[in-house]
């Protein structure tokens, strides 16, 4: 189920009134249910994967904190996934073409049963160990196994394929008949969440869960389920550990960012979508004016479907009395590298300068370490978006720019330059440096790269009549997110017109209904789900 | 002060009356003009749109893409009006340079008065071109000319399903019930986005069902109801204007294809049931005749669409057909305008 589509405005509502209705821990199972209700709808044998990932991270968690739980606990929680793939393969024998339900491999439920088979003795073995000696066990065991599960379902075909590439590449015979593994849609965010909890937990920077229930909610709460924002425990799981009382701010504050994010994701991605299609798109002819459109419009389509998307989360978590972190503060008006990176996708590019940069040495360091430090995070942040050359390209891009501007006096001076013309040229600079980026990010393959960079030998230029009318296209669906985040840039979050007065805020949020309803019918999935 | 309730915010109860009030206003506004846009080309009168000022403009609407163009709802004294019907070959890539436009303009170069009017749609099958025809013979037309192709019934089928979904209950189609929403969504998808983008973009965000239409063109029985369907539609349509005493001329569409270097050109299977149509006031041409000799390549678009040098030797067999039979001197054509199209 997608925020997008028609289920969702009923499914959000059904779950927000009977949140509000219930005790807290009946708030907790609602959230659960809900939740796995909303990611079976895209593929429930990955259900599985999920309830994995959370057996794991509940007992590590409650290990780092000395906490054993009873071997029964332990027992129940690690088979689950394996009862879940029995369950739907039940269901496949009973009442076959059962809706929604794709037939479940019963090899599936004998790898599942592997869980109880791996955890149960090394849980019983870190509990032999010294406290301090469990503790690291605990952390380690929750990050070798979150990273092993996404390296396995995200990576390998990627490296299948790269290796089989090489050998034939180097004249060898590379003739091997691998399965294709299907991509977990959340994948990369729950994992990384789970890592962080771990992590966190060891730090003292938060408490772990103490019922199950509760730590399965915390770990796939629906609306941030699928792409974000990546949370921490320190501030999220109170969140869920308080009954809190219905206000009206929780309605205005979440409906308000369901219509910006509806705004963004419809109205400007979808639009952008329809040019950024037709320029990458190796059959179409290009001249240079078709080029640069295509990548400007790529910027504000990747920009208005994840902020959309983030926006969409924090209204519908904010029906819920919830508050996620914001991802986005406007990254375009970036001045630098490092400017853009704390304002695009913060709560990733945080969680790898939290969790790799730092431990890595981080400033601390030398600066050629320090360099080394930034492309190590750069390529992995990069491999992180997918399993992709293009998307390795795009990191080791960032890491360049990233370490231009450190190294390269007048562009550092540039990033911090307080006149206004200063700021301005700042901006502009960054910008193209990002529009670039984005090129780099959207092709796929070395046929797309080259057919974007072949338009530019094919002369052509700015405001060619052909690319004029389609520009106009853009200006019209990029103009009102521009002018809505001029209009709210006194807030940190782009939390959309808080300070407004009442009318003007009835105003623009009529004009939001009228821009996205004109474009409704485009019916495009979010970019960052494939991530 | 204005005070609100605890389950809603002003500025929230603000924007849903300024949508409400402008919804008011669509309703009584803009009913007509929005009138059909979900009915996906079965509604019976979306496209037309008559002014007060006693003129009919032919517009994009309602699934209704057709060009642009403007007439008299009364036909003029003394000129003949002839409607051309079908899909996207007889619509060709302009008015002027479609086989309607050129005969148009052949006409007139021998000085006989005549207008036509181009009300083909691509994607249109036997029985849209019907619900087109149903409410073009209001004009009082000279004469029709319906092309006949049967590859276009997957789309009808499919376009029909569309418009009893809209029809039904489905939460996914609540929102544009709204008058306000609808006229918006016409507005953008039919005006601003034809205007500013290309053809090669907006044919993106047409439905993509290539693999289904192929899988059910591969099934022959639903291929056999899908003909039959075609015979009986078109049937009913030449029935429709003989009842108003309206002559036809049938046009049977040909595909051609280059099969082991050698060109080939087929008929669609129509032209049996073309010719048992014929009588004194339905005449008919074969697009496989009147191509069969020229350089295909050059006539021809693709398998089925023409290029302006096809439409117009279409357009010159069609003058030929009706100086042959005289169908306009019968009939409607003779009685309006008191002349005789032929020399």
């Amino acid at each position: 189920m997608s925020f997008v589509t028609w289920p969702y405005p009923f499914f959000l509502a059904t779950v927000a009134a009977m949140y509000w209705a219930l005790p807290l821990k009946g708030r907790w199972w609602l959230l659960l249910v809900s939740s796995y209700g909303f990611y079976a709808a895209w593929d429930p044998r990955f259900l599985a994967l999920l309830l994995s990932s959370t057996a794991i991270d509940y007992f590590c968690g409650r290990g780092i904190v000395d906490e054993r739980r009873p071997w029964r606990h332990v027992i129940a929680a690690t088979a689950l996934p394996a009862l879940w793939l029995g369950t739907c393969r039940l269901v496949n024998v009973a009442a076959p073409g059962f809706p929604g339900l794709p037939q479940v491999d019963p090899r599936l439920i004998g790898v599942a049963a592997l869980l109880p088979a791996v955890f149960l003795p090394a849980y019983a073995l870190l509990w032999r160990w010294s406290p301090l000696r469990r503790r690291k066990g605990f952390v380690a065991f929750s990050v070798i196994s979150n990273l092993a599960v996404l390296g396995f379902f995200k990576y390998f075909n990627f490296f299948s394929d790269s290796l089989r590439q090489l050998l034939h590449a180097l004249g060898a015979s590379a003739h091997w008949d691998l399965p294709t593994i299907v991509l977990p849609v959340a994948i990369s965010f729950y994992t990384f969440q789970s890592i962080s909890y771990a992590v966190d937990i060891a730090r003292g920077q938060g408490q772990p869960a103490r019922q199950f229930v509760l730590f399965a909610a915390y770990l796939a709460f629906f609306p941030q389920l699928i792409a974000g924002p990546i949370e921490r425990v320190g501030r999220f799981l109170p969140q869920f550990e308080t009954a809190r009382a219905w206000s009206r701010d929780h309605l205005h504050q979440g409906l308000a960012l369901l219509l910006t994010g509806l705004f963004k994701k419809v109205f400007v991605a979808d639009n952008c979508a329809l040019l950024t299609n037709h320029v990458f798109d190796p059959k179409t002819p290009l001249d240079a004016p078709w080029a640069l459109l295509g990548a400007v419009a790529f910027a504000f389509q990747i920009y208005g479907d994840f902020s959309g998307y983030t926006d969409l989360a924090r209204g519908s978590a904010r029906l819920l009395g919830i508050e996620l972190s914001s991802n986005f503060r406007f990254p375009y008006s970036a001045r630098g590298p490092s400017d853009f990176w704390q304002r695009w996708h913060r709560t990733l590019s945080t969680w790898f300068r939290d969790y790799l940069y730092i431990p890595l040495g981080g400033n601390r360091r030398s600066l050629p370490r320090q360099l080394a430090n930034l492309w190590i995070v750069m390529l992995l942040a990069g491999l992180w978006h997918g399993a992709n050359w293009n998307f390795l390209l795009w990191g080791g891009y960032h890491a360049a720019l990233l370490t231009l501007y450190r190294v390269v006096p007048p562009l550092g001076r540039l990033e911090r330059a307080t006149s206004v013309a200063g700021g301005w040229l700042a901006t502009a600079s960054m910008f193209a440096f990002t529009l670039f980026g984005w090129v780099l990010f959207r092709c796929a393959n070395l046929e797309q790269l080259g057919h974007w960079f072949g338009a530019w030998t094919r002369g052509g230029a700015v405001g060619d009549a052909t690319a004029m009318k389609p520009a106009l296209w853009l200006a019209l669906h990029v103009a009102p997110l521009l002018l809505l985040q001029w209009a709210t840039r006194r807030d940190q979050d782009e939390r959309a017109n808080a300070h407004w007065p009442w009318p003007a805020r009835g105003l623009a949020y009529a004009a939001l209904v009228l821009a996205l309803v004109a474009s409704s019918s485009q019916d495009q999935e979010f970019l960052y789900f494939q991530f | 002060m204005i005070a609100s309730p605890p389950w809603a915010t002003r500025a929230f109860l603000l924007a849903a009356a300024l949508l409400l009030a402008a919804e008011i206003v669509a309703r009584l506004g803009f009913a007509s003009s929005v009138d059909g846009r979900f009915d996906y080309g079965y509604h019976p009168t979306a496209g037309f749109q008559e002014t007060p000022d006693g003129r009919v403009h032919l517009i994009r609407s309602g699934g209704r893409r057709f060009f642009p163009q403007s007439y008299s709802i009364q036909r003029p004294t003394g000129t003949f009006r002839i409607l051309v019907l079908g899909d996207s070959v007889p619509r060709g890539v302009s008015v002027d340079l479609a086989y309607g436009g050129q005969l148009a303009a052949l006409l007139r170069a021998r000085g006989t008065p005549a207008e036509v009017w181009n009300l083909c749609v691509p994607g249109y099958g036997a029985r849209r071109v019907q619900t087109v025809l149903r409410q073009a013979l209001h004009y009082s037309p000279s004469l029709v000319i319906l092309h006949l192709n049967n590859s276009n019934e997957f789309e009808d089928e499919r376009e029909l399903r569309r418009s009893q979904e809209f029809a039904g209950w489905h939460p996914k189609n609540w929102l544009m019930k709204s008058f306000l929403f609808r006229r918006l969504y016409e507005a953008k998808t039919e005006q601003v986005a034809w205007k500013l983008l290309p053809e090669s973009i907006r044919a993106r965000q047409g439905v993509n069902d290539a693999d289904a239409e192929i899988a059910a063109s591969m099934n022959a029985s639903l291929a056999r109801q899908w003909e039959e369907r075609v015979r009986s539609e078109t049937r009913k349509s030449v029935g429709l204007c003989d009842e108003r005493g309206v002559p036809i001329l049938l046009v049977t569409q040909a595909t051609w294809s280059t099969q082991s270097g050698a060109r080939r050109i087929q008929d669609a299977g129509l032209a049996e049931l073309a010719q048992s149509l014929t009588n004194r006031h339905i005449a008919w041409v074969s697009m496989l005749e009147t191509l069969r000799e020229g350089d295909l390549p050059s006539l021809f678009a693709d398998a089925s669409h023409l290029k302006p040098p096809g439409h117009s030797l279409m357009a010159k067999a069609l003058l030929r057909t009706l100086d042959a039979t005289a169908l306009l001197e019968t009939r409607s054509g003779r009685q309006d305008t008191g002349r005789s199209l032929t020399r």
